[in-house]
C-alpha cells in the first residue's frame, strides 16, 4: 500500500481530517489497529472448540487433566494514553519538509483518533509553547477529540516559545495518572536544556506506566547538508554563528551520532520504548511501529 | 629595486580584490536556522581559531598573489656590484687556475680562500655555459695537470668539489703557462683564463707571461677581495746537539715571522719534544719582523734521537703554524786503539790517558765504543766494525796490513797516528807513508843536555792552531788549557808538496808542526808530532786534553749515515742509505710513505723518497737480512712547509702577467644587473600551491 508523504498529507487542511485520513486511510487496511496496554489480565478457562487459537491452548492442564482448555484473558477496563507535545522553538525547524513540531503533531493527533475511536481514554499536555504548558486533562468522549487535536493545531500554528524541559511535563503528567496506569507518549526532539528529560522517563516508568518515546529530528539534522559560509541563527535564541560547514562537518555528526546513541542506550535501559522517527519519513509507518511494538510487549505480557 | 615595465604596476590595485572578496563573502553567507545549533557552537569552539586563521591565511596568500603578479610582470631588477668577471655564455675555450696552495687554507671570515675560489669557479662554470670547453689547472707547485680541454661539466665540478688546499706553496708562473697551452690547442676565437687566487707576492714570481700578442685573455679574481692576510708563522727551525746542556742537550732555534701590518706582542711559542711540549716561550714582533727563538732542551732518557716541533697559536693559517725537526745526538764513535806500548801498569801504559779522555769516569752516554787490541791482534781486528783507529807509538807495521788500514781509509775511515819511543822514522818510510800525511823525521829532545831548572823554559808549546777548525772549536784562541802545556819531545815531519789534500792544523812554538790532517779517499788521516800519554809533553794532565782527544775522534770518525737534509721542505726528494737492508719502509704523516724492497731495493746502496707530500716526521723502518725489523732512528727525517708561502702580502700590480699587447686583465669590480622576477614567479607559484592545499583543507 502506499505511504503517505508527510509534506502531502500536511496540505490536507484540518488537523482532524489528517488524523482520521491516517488511522481510517492508511491503518485500516492493513489488520485491526488497535493501541494496547500492556496489562492483560487472565480471567478463566474454556474448553477447547474449534476456531480458538491454538496458541492459548494451555499445555500445563491437558498434561493434568488429558482434556484441552483455552485459557481466556481480560483486558483492563479502559487504557488510558497520555500525549505529550515538544512546543518549543527547536521543534519548529522544518528543513526541507515539514517541521518537527507538525510531524509530532500529525503522529500524535493520529495516536488520539485511534485511542478515541477504541473508547480509551486520551489526555494532552503541550509543554515549551508560549503560553506555557497546555494541559487536556484524559476523556473518552468523542467530543473530547476535538479538543485534543484544536490544542494540538493551536499549537503547532501559535509562536514558537522558550525552550522548554520535557522533564517538567512528564512529571506533572505522572501526577495527573495517579494510580492509574497508563501509557505515556512523548513526541519530542529531546534538544533537553538541563537534561533531566531521562529521569523523568525513569521515573514515569517506576510509577508503573508504559512510556514510548517518538523522538523527531529532520534529515537535515542528522546528515548536515549545508555547504559554503553559512550563518546559523539559534531558533530558541539569539545565538548566531558564521562557519563553513565544511570545516565543521565531521565534528558535528560525530556529536550528533553519539547524542542519538546515548539516548537510545538510556531509555532502553530504562525500559522505554525508543522511535527514532525522521521528518520525512510516513506518519503512518511511524504509527504502524509503535503499533506493533505495543502488541508485541502485550502478547509477551500475556504469555507471562 | 627598477622596473622594466613600471606601468604594469597598475595591476597592484587588484590587491584590493581578494580583501572585497573576503569582506563580501562574508556578508553574503547563507543564514540557516538551526535547532541543533548547541552541537554546532561545541564543535565550533574547537575549529574556530583554526579556522579563522586559516581563512586569514587565505587572504594574506590571496592578497600576496595579487601583488607578485603585477609586480612579476613589471619585470623588476635591481644591480649589484661583481667582483668577478663578465662571462659571456656559448662556446669558447677557458681553464680556470684555481690556487689551492696551503696559502689557500687561510680562513678568512669563517671561509678558506679555497672555499671561495671553488664556489667562484662552479658560479664561472655556470655562467660559461655547456658548449665551453674547460680545464681546471691546480696552481700549487708540483700539481698534476690536465692534458685536455673538457665539455664534461659535471666531472670538472666534481673535481672542484674534490679541491683541498694542498702543502704546497703556489706556482702561478706554471700554473700560467700550462693554461695558455691548453688554450693554444683550441681552435675557439674566444679563450679565457680565469685566475682565482689570493695573489701573493710569493706565488707570483714574476715570469714573463707565456703568450704572445694572440694569446688569451686573463681575467684576474682577487679571492681575498683585497682584504690584507696577516700571518704568524714558524718559518725555520734548527736543532743541534748542545753538549752545554748535558749528554743529551740539544738546541732547537726557531724563526719566527710576523707578516702582518700589526705588531704581534706576546706571542707564545711552545717547543714540543717527543710530543710533549717542553719548554714555552714568548716573543714580540714587529710587523714584518723575523726572529729567532731559541731553546735549549734534554732528549728523554735512553733516547738519542727524537721529534722536535716548534709551535705557535693557531690563526687564520694553521698549516705553517708548526715546524718540525729531527734531533739527532752525535753517534757513538767507535774506536780501535792500536797499543804500541803496553804496560801491566795502567798509567804507564801508552793508552792511559787516551782511554781516560774518550770515557771520562767510563759512562755509557760519553759517546765512544773503545776497543783497545795490541799491534799483533790488528790482523784479525774487523776494521769496517770500527770508525777510528790509533795508532799510539806503534811500530812500522807490515806491508799487508797497512795496505788493509790505508783501504779501509779510503772507504772512509779515520786514522789517528801518535809517534813514541818505538816509532822508527826510518821504516815507518819505508811501509808506513800511505798511512801518514807527511813522512817523518826524526824526534828532537829539547831538553837534552839542559839543567833541570831550564828544562821547563826549553819546552815547547801549542801555538797557531786552526781556531775554526771543528776539532778547535771548544777552544778559545789563547786557550790556556792547551797553550800551558809543555812539550819536550816531539818527531819532525818531512817536507811535502802535496798541499792540496794536508793542512797543517796547530804548530809548536818552534815552527813545527804539531798537528796535521790529510784526506784520504773518503777517509781522514790525523798526524800528532808527539806522544799521546806523558812521555814526551803533559798535555794529558791540561784540561785542553780532553775536549782536543774528543773531537779529534769525532773529527775523524767516518760519517756512518748521512742523514736526511735537516731543512726539507714538502715535494722535495731524499736519498737514502740502504744499509745493506732487505726493506726499507718509509711512513710519513697523513697515510704518505713508501715501501722499497725487492729490485727496488736490491743493489743499491741509496734509494730515492720522493713522496714527501705532507709537513711532519717521516718514520724509516728497515729490515736487515735476518728478518729483524726495527726503527732507523738515524734516517728519520723532518719535511716542513716553504716559508715562502707564508707571506700572503699581496704581489706588486707589476707582476701580475698580461700587461702585454693584446692581452687584457680584469680585476675591478663590475656592475651587474640581476633580474628578480624569475624569483617572483617562483614565489607565484608556490603561493598558488600554497593556496589550493588551504581550500582543499577548508573542504
Amino acid at each position: 500500500m502506499p505511504r503517505l508523504d508527510p509534506v502531502a498529507l500536511a496540505r490536507l487542511g484540518s488537523l482532524p481530517l489528517k488524523a482520521r485520513v491516517i488511522v481510517e486511510g492508511a491503518l485500516s487496511g492493513l489488520h485491526r489497529a488497535r493501541l494496547h496496554g500492556s496489562s492483560v489480565e487472565f480471567a478463566e478457562h474454556k474448553e477447547y472448540s474449534p476456531g480458538d487459537e491454538l496458541r492459548h491452548v494451555d499445555w500445563r492442564a491437558y498434561a493434568k487433566l488429558d482434556r484441552y482448555y483455552v485459557k481466556q484473558y481480560e483486558q483492563e477496563s479502559q487504557l488510558t494514553v497520555f500525549v505529550v507535545l515538544d512546543g518549543s522553538g527547536s521543534m519548529r525547524f522544518a528543513g526541507a519538509g515539514i517541521s518537527k513540531l507538525e510531524y509530532a503533531g500529525l503522529c500524535l493527533a493520529a495516536l488520539a483518533y485511534l485511542v478515541v475511536q477504541q473508547q480509551d481514554k486520551i489526555g494532552l499536555l503541550v509543554f515549551g509553547g508560549p503560553g506555557g504548558d497546555i494541559l487536556v486533562p484524559a476523556r473518552a468522549r468523542t467530543s473530547h477529540l476535538t479538543d485534543v487535536l484544536g490544542v494540538i493545531d493551536g499549537a503547532i500554528a501559535g509562536d514558537s516559545g522558550d525552550d522548554g524541559s520535557p522533564a517538567a511535563a512528564l512529571d506533572r503528567v505522572g501526577e495527573l495518572a495517579r494510580r492509574k496506569r497508563a501509557l505515556v507518549v512523548l513526541a519530542s526532539d529531546l534538544f533537553d536544556p538541563d537534561d533531566r528529560t531521562v529521569a523523568a522517563l525513569r521515573r514515569l516508568r517506576a510509577q508503573r506506566h508504559d512510556v514510548a518515546v517518538l523522538h523527531i529530528l529532520a534529515p537535515e539534522e542528522r546528515s548536515f547538508p549545508y555547504e559554503g559560509l553559512t550563518l546559523f541563527e539559534a531558533l530558541e535564541s539569539d545565538h548566531r554563528l558564521l562557519a563553513n560547514p565544511a570545516a565543521i562537518r565531521k565534528d558535528y555528526l560525530d556529536r550528533m551520532d553519539g547524542f542519538l546513541r546515548r539516548v537510545s542506550d538510556e531509555l532502553t535501559a530504562a525500559g522505554v520504548e525508543y522511535h527514532l522517527c525522521p521528518t520525512d519519513r510516513a506518519v503512518e509507518d511511524t504509527l504502524l511501529e509503535l503499533l506493533a511494538t505495543r502488541q508485541r510487549l502485550q502478547l509477551s505480557g500475556a504469555r507471562r | 629595486m627598477s622596473f622594466l615595465a613600471p606601468l604594469l604596476l597598475l595591476g597592484l590595485a587588484g590587491l584590493l580584490v581578494p580583501i572585497a572578496i573576503h569582506l563580501i563573502g562574508r556578508r553574503r553567507a547563507k543564514v540557516v536556522r538551526f535547532a541543533a545549533l548547541e552541537f554546532l557552537i561545541a564543535t565550533r569552539r574547537r575549529t574556530a581559531r583554526r579556522f579563522q586563521l586559516r581563512e586569514r591565511l587565505l587572504l594574506l596568500v590571496r592578497v600576496l598573489l595579487c601583488v607578485a603578479l603585477p609586480l612579476a610582470v613589471a619585470k623588476p631588477f635591481t644591480s649589484c656590484a661583481s667582483r668577478g668577471p663578465l662571462v659571456a655564455r656559448g662556446p669558447q675555450a677557458a681553464v680556470l687556475i684555481v690556487d689551492d696552495s696551503f696559502t689557500a687554507g687561510y680562513r678568512l671570515d669563517g671561509r678558506t680562500l679555497l672555499g671561495r675560489a671553488v664556489d667562484e669557479a662552479a658560479r664561472l662554470l655556470t655562467q660559461l655555459g655547456p658548449e665551453a670547453e674547460v680545464a681546471v689547472v691546480r696552481a700549487s707547485e708540483g700539481a698534476v695537470h690536465p692534458t685536455e680541454l673538457s665539455r664534461e661539466h659535471l666531472r670538472l665540478r666534481d673535481q672542484l668539489a674534490d679541491l683541498s688546499p694542498t702543502a704546497r706553496p703556489a706556482d702561478l708562473d706554471r700554473a700560467l703557462a700550462r693554461a695558455a697551452q691548453l688554450l693554444s690547442g683550441s681552435n675557439h676565437a674566444r679563450r679565457t683564463i680565469y685566475l682565482l687566487s689570493p695573489l701573493t707576492t710569493a706565488a707570483l714570481r714574476g715570469a714573463d707571461p707565456p703568450w704572445g700578442a694572440d694569446g688569451p685573455t686573463l681575467e684576474v679574481l682577487d679571492i681575498r677581495n683585497g682584504a690584507a692576510l696577516p700571518n704568524l708563522a714558524v718559518v725555520g727551525l734548527r736543532v743541534e746537539p748542545d753538549p752545554g746542556a748535558g749528554s743529551r742537550g740539544i738546541a732547537a732555534v726557531a724563526e719566527i715571522a710576523n707578516h702582518s701590518l700589526l705588531p704581534a706582542a706576546g706571542v707564545t711559542v711552545n717547543l714540543k719534544v717527543a710530543g710533549q711540549i717542553i719548554a714555552r716561550g714568548q716573543v714580540d714582533l714587529a710587523p714584518g719582523e723575523t726572529k729567532h727563538k731559541r731553546f735549549l732542551a734534554t732528549l728523554p732518557p735512553g733516547r738519542r734521537s727524537a721529534e722536535v716541533a716548534v709551535e705557535l697559536p693557531t690563526d687564520a693559517l694553521p698549516a705553517d703554524d708548526r715546524r718540525h725537526a729531527m734531533a739527532q745526538l752525535r753517534d757513538e764513535v767507535r774506536v780501535l786503539l792500536v797499543d804500541g806500548d803496553p804496560h801491566a801498569a795502567r798509567h804507564d801504559d801508552e793508552l792511559f790517558y787516551v782511554e781516560a779522555a774518550l770515557r771520562p769516569g767510563d759512562r755509557a752516554e760519553a759517546g765512544t765504543v773503545v776497543t783497545k787490541i795490541t799491534p799483533d791482534e790488528l790482523d784479525d781486528a774487523e776494521l769496517e766494525q770500527h770508525d777510528v783507529v790509533v795508532l799510539a807509538n806503534v811500530a812500522a807495521l807490515p806491508a799487508d796490513p797497512v795496505a788493509r788500514l790505508a783501504a779501509w781509509v779510503t772507504a772512509g775511515g779515520g786514522l789517528l797516528v801518535a809517534p813514541g819511543d818505538r816509532v822508527d822514522p826510518a821504516a815507518y818510510e819505508r811501509t808506513m807513508l800511505p798511512l801518514l800525511p807527511q813522512s817523518l823525521r826524526d824526534p828532537i829532545d829539547t831538553a837534552w843536555g839542559a839543567a833541570p831548572d831550564e828544562r821547563a823554559a826549553r819546552a815547547l808549546h801549542l801555538t797557531k792552531w786552526e781556531a775554526d777548525h771543528p776539532i778547535f772549536a771548544p777552544f778559545a784562541r789563547d786557550a790556556p788549557g792547551l797553550s800551558d802545556a809543555r812539550f819536550t819531545k816531539i818527531v819532525l815531519l818531512g817536507p811535502t808538496t802535496d798541499t792540496d789534500d794536508r793542512k797543517v792544523l796547530a804548530r809548536f812554538t818552534n815552527g813545527a808542526a804539531a798537528l796535521v790532517e790529510a784526506r784520504k779517499g773518503d777517509g781522514r788521516l790525523l798526524l800528532y808530532a808527539s806522544t799521546l800519554d806523558r812521555d814526551w809533553n803533559d798535555l794529558p794532565i791540561h784540561p785542553g786534553y780532553l775536549p782536543l782527544i774528543q773531537e779529534s775522534v769525532r773529527h775523524l770518525a767516518r760519517r756512518r749515515v748521512e742523514g736526511a737534509a735537516a731543512a726539507m721542505l714538502v715535494g722535495q726528494g731524499t736519498s737514502l742509505p740502504t744499509l745493506d737492508l732487505r726493506k726499507l719502509e718509509v711512513r710519513g704523516p697523513e697515510h704518505t710513505g713508501a715501501v722499497f724492497e725487492g729490485a727496488r731495493i736490491e743493489g743499491r746502496r741509496a734509494v730515492r723518497f720522493t713522496g714527501t707530500d705532507a709537513p711532519g716526521i717521516y718514520r724509516v723502518i728497515g729490515t736487515d737480512r735476518t728478518g729483524a725489523t726495527r726503527d732507523r732512528d738515524e734516517l728519520e727525517f723532518a719535511v716542513n712547509l716553504d716559508p715562502r708561502g707564508s707571506d700572503l702580502s699581496p704581489a706588486p700590480a707589476n707582476l701580475i702577467p698580461g700587461a702585454g699587447a693584446g692581452v687584457e686583465t680584469r680585476s675591478r669590480p663590475s656592475e651587474r644587473r640581476v633580474e628578480l622576477w624569475h624569483a617572483l614567479a617562483a614565489a607565484l607559484l608556490v603561493l598558488l600551491l600554497v593556496e589550493s592545499v588551504l581550500i582543499q583543507r577548508a573542504r
